[in-house]
């Protein structure tokens, strides 16, 4: 009988941890960090107990306010600074066939691009 | 949580991003929301036909790529609704993101996957906000005429609109949308729901012989010309149950679908309802609204 390999754990189950280890690498409380975030501190624990998942729109503004990258939010990356992880325009876009899979490809190019012109803009 | 109550969280979840944006009409633009959040947004060639949408992610940067093989503005601006769905709804995280940065939908209440309708549920709430809605409709007669001129203010398509109409209108209203002998499916408006014993049009019941609709769906050439029809209809006919209730149909080819869109109402229904309350005596109002915990 061969063993299944483990399955990574899903974005939603790494979330929690990796939002309070940014809350404390920038020394704020829950209070703190929903004040800056403009959201009640209910969310703020709810979201690091995991009784809340967060939707793109909610992980990108605790990005923004944590100065972190969402990669590192979703647990794509390990340091909280660095850019992300693994360009996912060489990953298999598995889901998609023929022209769909070229167009996705040339977009999430377009994409990287925009954001290394944006880092490039704030330094 | 049940299915029902996660839709229905999605559209109140559309409907109060359109209030926090503070937009007070119609139509709502997905495509200006979508740039409020710094979301990339770009048509595929409109050659292309496969996914209706994609939201796609590289690193912070979002974008939503949206199909226009469709010719329907209604449809498109739907698929670019159902993508920011995915982007605004909690929880979508885990469904979006494959190992790949792409999430393809094939966006306008076609799959069972419970993801994808809440999507399709967020941009029905999104497009079409209860409240901005049945201001809309307030200023029509039943019918088609009504879903026509929503559908106009909205930007949505036809079938999108009587759907909703279905759900938020007073009237006695029923939307079919059937190919060829077939019925896809049905909705009814609660007033509709009221009479006594109706049969639930299920997917791939037959539409009713002698119809209009039935007619209509008998000529492929008349659904794809977008040809219309109307007649005098008795409910039971359509939807059974132990009443006859006079009505009328409309019916409508919705084009290279090759489905038509049928609307059934009978305003006796209503005005009936209103007669009812209008003889009613104090007391009995009172007697209604008091809550009876056991008789």
């Amino acid at each position: 009988m061969t063993k299944k390999p483990p399955q990574a754990p899903a974005p939603s189950e790494i979330f929690p941890e990796r939002l309070k280890a940014a809350r404390d690498l920038r020394g704020w409380n829950q209070s703190e960090l929903a004040e800056r975030a403009k959201m009640p501190p209910s969310s703020i624990a709810h979201f690091e107990s995991g009784s809340r998942k967060p939707s793109f729109d909610t992980l990108r503004r605790l990005a923004n306010v944590l100065e972190v990258t969402t990669d590192y939010l979703l647990g794509r990356v390990e340091e909280p600074e660095l850019a992300e992880s693994g360009d996912p325009l060489y990953r298999d876009v598995g889901k998609l066939t023929g022209r769909d899979r070229e167009l996705a490809k040339d977009f999430l190019k377009m994409l990287a691009e925009r954001t290394q012109a944006k880092r490039k803009g704030d330094s | 949580m049940n299915l029902a109550f996660r839709l229905k969280m999605a559209k109140q979840k559309g409907e109060a991003l359109v209030r926090e944006l503070g937009i007070d009409s119609l139509a709502v633009d997905p495509l200006a929301i979508a740039t409020s959040r710094d979301i990339v947004v770009e048509a595929k060639p409109d050659a292309e036909p496969g996914v209706s949408g994609m939201l796609l992610r590289h690193g912070d940067a979002f974008g939503i790529l949206y199909a226009t093989h469709v010719q329907s503005e209604g449809f498109q601006r739907f698929s670019i609704a159902h993508e920011l769905g995915h982007y605004f709804l909690d929880g979508h995280i885990d469904h979006v993101l494959p190992k790949d940065g792409v999430h393809a939908s094939h966006a306008g209440f076609v799959s069972a996957d419970p993801y994808e309708l809440e999507a399709d549920n967020f941009a029905a709430g999104l497009l079409m906000p209860a409240h901005l809605f049945r201001k809309a409709l307030g200023r029509h007669e039943p019918g088609f005429v009504a879903v026509e001129s929503v559908a106009g203010l909205c930007r949505t398509s036809l079938t999108a609109t009587a759907i909703r109409y279905a759900e938020l209108t007073d009237d006695a209203v029923a939307v079919v949308v059937s190919t060829g002998a077939t019925i896809d499916y049905c909705c009814l408006s609660d007033t509709m729901k009221s009479l006594p014993q109706l049969t639930w049009l299920r997917k791939g019941s037959p539409v009713p012989r002698g119809t209009a609709t039935a007619r209509l769906n008998g000529n492929g050439g008349r659904v794809a010309a977008a040809d219309r029809a109307e007649a005098d209809v008795d409910i039971m006919d359509w939807l059974g149950g132990t009443r006859s209730v006079s009505g009328t149909e409309e019916v409508i080819g919705l084009g290279g679908y090759g489905k038509t869109l049928t609307v059934l109402t009978c305003p006796s229904l209503v005005d009936e309802t209103y007669q009812e309350d209008d003889g009613e005596d104090e007391e009995d109002l009172i007697d209604r609204w008091m809550p009876h915990f056991r008789r």
